[in-house]
């Protein structure tokens, strides 16, 4: 008997153990609705752009409190590439896809009705960035190409209207992500745009010898990213020059947006490929520094060059400063490098454990969710090698990989199940609550395939979601520093691999069923709302006076 | 040229004046690389002196020199039917014939005149490889940095390694160190799981193996599967608690698992074993700094760079000083740090590396 009553003693301590450890449960499928491949369009030519797209926006284009999906599409290509360049973009086939969603929580294509078929024969897509430019109250979007960028005006009755021309934003060469942020307080967003490198289909290179795999950056050229000035009439200066953004080349993929030293100003974190990573830091007059190697956020702790694809910029480890992660390559291992305040970063993979986690992996779209709702920012990574035969080359690596789901415990990643067993190709990702359950869920692109949705099958933790609507700074409120119950989020819609995640900002409660709201706005006006009840979507308007 | 004198004194006491002036003209053109005019004039000097072997010698140097080898080797020849023992003949002769493929024809040749580099060569190509080794071995000591010798030491090494596996596999298939060595080859292809299993296999016929807890540590390194490693480093340190690298790459197992304070605890096991390995600083300082020993990681790096000052590591150790300091606010030290691993790596053949900057301007 005495011999029954431990055993279930142990039997009861095991499960009251494994039900403490609250791990996220997603529901990986493809919604209702959602029919999109991504057409990377891979051929033996190896075109390096074939292994690069593509980006996944959640936005709420119609204002109808439900999110909807935009997704990158990449285009045609031949082999060899017929010029002049034609991706084929006018083929439903390559078409960019946005589906709003239906009360049911199924999709509807609206692509053509709301005015995205159009992407531009000569545009291959990579990425997406959303953001209300006009201050309309409608979310716009940019679309990066290999070629040239389009800007999407939302119109506020379900279309867009390509705006690319007036605006004067159409760039060129090979854009990957791009993200809105306001870099002067004025009230206006901004865009940067990352460019990966100096490449065109005519000088492409084949390396691997008898494999014949995608060139490693360094065969090609570095060049320079955008930042262009929202004038506030519909067009936009291109500042890259005269704010000092161009002064540096890189190879960049990745962007995300914080205020790293809480001087009031969005400074920029630039995820390179091969190289150093870049931190821009705002110097508050029009004009960025890039302090990467001073703030000891450009290469790992050994001091070697990192293959930064995305990159996320927010508080890991709630000190309220924002922290960046950056996903690498395998035996790089993702960088996490932690904000020591005073405008100095910490080398801290290993601590994290993402060493383990991540050192055989490729990473893409990440982003820093409380999945679990518990107070503390989990991690998602989209992965998969960027050489669809790297197997041959080292059978210990990938092409195709699960996505990483890690839950972080007091600043420490452990790797929990993702829900997906296939793997794939991962590359965007984007983080909102798609069924506004309180519960954040990913979709993630994949390349040759339907995207993945991960719906979060939530728990009984409380949760707290807060939209932002600026008077004074921009209405999308990005920039602003949002602090509940400890945890710190720096609003942005901004980061991942070229992709743009919901602008709310979601925050889990563990088991507080109440929480005090410290909002420090681009504008630089403090709000403080006590006492805000659990379990709830927030929009919190920002005073027009101080 | 003290030679080519001797050689034109010598032939002015020996031979008619016309062929000396032959002989003179012979040597001019061929030091100006005139090689077509040098032969010419060997030639008239083998047609005047048929029993001169210098005259042979020379023809046959040009020819060589022209990379002619197959025409070297009849003057070569005749030389030494003229003179056995003329050490320069069966030298060129040697090489004439090696180059041509003739290694064994070339060995006696190499053999009369004790020439270790191309006995050495020669005997690859004819499978005497303990031979090839020693002779290789010894040139190498007396010309330690000749890029040809140390490919071809290697060369060498490294068939005999395959010969001596073949015969293994061939006697003692089933044995553990068939398995072993079949694991190596495969851990060489990056084919891990067939790695994995062959040593496996060897542990299981010879649990007390020395090293195989070892290589299969390195096999689940090599994958990222640290927790393994760390299992299969530690057996190796308790097979062998002397044997410092199984102790090192314990240590490093465990600090990639950022598991920093045992991490630590191997690393200065490691040390002691072997005392001032640079990859054990460098770990060391990891390790401390993991744990916010900022003291012992600055010391261990400053240890470092005593010994090593323009490695690679020697550049990770500056790197990681300039942060330490940097977090310490020493604004000037972190800078110089910096600067150090800057020069470092602009330096190495890592530049390209290094992450530096690339600048617009």
């Amino acid at each position: 008997m005495s011999n029954l009553l431990l055993r279930l003693s142990i039997l009861v301590t095991l499960v009251l153990a494994a039900t403490a450890m609250v791990a996220p449960v997603f529901d990986v499928n493809l919604p209702h609705g959602i029919d999109f491949t991504l057409q990377n369009s891979p051929t033996p030519q190896k075109y390096l752009i074939e292994t690069m797209p593509g980006g996944v926006a959640l936005l709420d284009y119609n204002n109808d409190g439900l999110l909807d999906i935009f997704l990158v599409n990449g285009g045609r290509i031949t082999s060899p590439m017929q010029m002049p360049e034609n991706f084929d973009r006018q083929n439903p086939r390559y078409w960019n896809r946005l589906y709003r969603q239906n009360k049911d929580g199924s999709f509807t294509d609206v692509t053509q009705q709301a005015g995205l078929a159009n992407a531009g024969d000569g545009n291959y897509g990579m990425g997406v960035a959303v953001g209300d430019y006009d201050n309309d109250g409608y979310p716009d979007l940019f679309v990066t190409n290999y070629g040239k960028n389009v800007l999407y005006h939302n119109n506020g009755d379900g279309t867009f209207t390509d705006v690319t021309a007036k605006a004067g934003v159409a760039g060129g060469g090979w854009s990957v992500s791009a993200g809105f942020f306001d870099y002067d307080n004025d009230g206006k967003l901004d865009l940067f745009v990352t460019r990966y490198m100096d490449w065109d289909t005519k000088h492409n290179k084949d390396c691997g010898g008898n494999y014949h795999t995608y060139c490693p950056p360094e065969e090609f050229p570095a060049t320079t990213n955008f930042l262009y000035h929202n004038n506030g009439d519909g067009t936009f200066t291109d500042v890259s020059q005269r704010s000092g953004i161009a002064a540096k080349k890189g190879r960049a993929l990745g962007v995300a947006f914080a205020d790293y030293d809480e001087d009031g100003f969005t400074d920029i974190f630039v995820a390179n490929d091969g190289m150093q990573q870049y931190l821009f830091h705002n110097n508050g007059n029009g004009t960025f520094t890039e302090l990467g190697l001073e703030a000891g956020a450009a290469l790992s702790d050994d001091g070697r060059r990192l293959s930064g694809m995305g990159v996320v910029f927010q508080d890991y480890d709630n000190d309220g400063r924002p922290d960046v992660i950056v996903t690498e390559l395998p035996r790089e291992i993702y960088g996490v490098y932690h904000n020591d305040g005073g405008g100095s970063f910490s080398y801290r993979s290993l601590e994290t454990g993402l060493g383990v986690l991540s050192s055989g992996s490729s990473g893409w779209g990440v982003g820093l969710e409380d999945f679990d709702n518990d107070g503390w920012k989990d991690l998602f990574v989209a992965q998969g090698h960027v050489l669809d035969n790297v197997e041959h080359i080292d059978p210990s690596l990938h092409y195709l990989e699960l996505p990483l789901v890690a839950i972080n415990h007091n600043g420490r990643f452990e790797r929990v199940d993702s829900g997906s067993t296939t793997p794939v190709a991962g590359r965007g990702a984007a983080f909102g609550d798609l069924n506004n359950d309180g519960w954040e869920d990913v979709v993630m692109t994949y390349l040759g395939g339907h995207p993945q949705v991960f719906l979060n099958h939530g728990g009984k933790l409380h949760w707290l979601v807060i939209s932002l609507r600026g008077t004074r700074s921009n209405r999308d409120g990005f920039g602003a520093r949002v602090k509940v119950n400890g945890q710190t989020r720096f609003a942005t819609s901004a980061g991942s691999y070229a992709s743009a995640s919901d602008k709310r900002l979601h925050f889990g409660l563990g088991t507080a069923e109440s929480a005090k709201v410290d909002l420090v706005w681009p504008s630089g006006i403090h709000q403080t709302l006590n006492d805000v009840h659990a379990d709830q979507f927030l929009e919190v308007r920002e005073p027009e006076k101080p | 040229m003290i030679r080519a004198l001797l050689l034109l004194w010598f032939a002015s006491q020996t031979i008619s004046p016309e062929a000396a002036r032959h002989m003179q003209a012979g040597i001019a053109a061929d030091k100006q690389k005139q090689f077509d005019a040098a032969i010419t004039e060997f030639k008239k000097v083998t047609e005047l002196e048929p029993t001169f072997a210098d005259g042979f010698v020379g023809l046959g140097q040009t020819y060589m020199e022209k990379h002619d080898f197959a025409s070297a080797v009849t003057p070569l020849k005749r030389a030494l039917e003229v003179d056995p023992d003329l050490a320069s003949a069966h030298q060129l002769l040697g090489y004439a014939l090696l180059a041509q493929g003739y290694a064994a024809q070339a060995i006696p040749h190499l053999q009369k005149v004790q020439d270790k580099t191309g006995l050495g060569i020669a005997e690859i190509q004819t499978g005497q490889l303990p031979e090839a080794v020693a002779n290789l071995q010894a040139a190498l000591a007396e010309r330690p940095n000749d890029q040809d010798l140390l490919y071809y030491l290697g060369r060498a090494s490294g068939l005999l390694s395959k010969q001596s596996i073949d015969s293994l596999l061939a006697a003692y298939p089933d044995s553990a160190r068939a398995h072993q060595a079949l694991a190596e080859n495969y851990f060489v292809l990056r084919q891990m799981p067939e790695a994995e299993k062959e040593y496996r296999e060897a542990l299981r016929l010879r649990p007390d193996t020395p090293e195989l807890h070892l290589e299969l540590g390195e096999v689940y390194a090599g994958a990222f599967q640290w927790a393994k490693a760390e299992e299969e480093f530690r057996a190796q340190a308790k097979l062998q608690p002397g044997n410092a690298e199984a102790v090192y790459r314990l240590g490093t197992a465990l600090l990639e698992q950022g598991k920093a304070r045992e991490a630590r605890a191997e690393l200065v096991r490691a040390d002691k074993l072997m005392p001032d390995m640079p990859e054990t600083l460098y770990s060391l300082g990891k390790a401390a700094s993991l744990e916010g020993d900022t003291a012992t990681a600055e010391k261990e790096w400053t240890r470092l760079l005593s010994i090593e000052k323009e490695t690679p590591l020697a550049a990770q150790a500056h790197f990681a000083l300039a942060g330490l300091y940097r977090k310490q606010g020493k604004t000037a030290a972190a800078q110089h740090e910096m600067q150090e691993f800057q020069r470092l790596q602009t330096g190495s053949n890592q530049s390209q590396a290094s992450g530096k900057e690339e600048s617009a301007h």
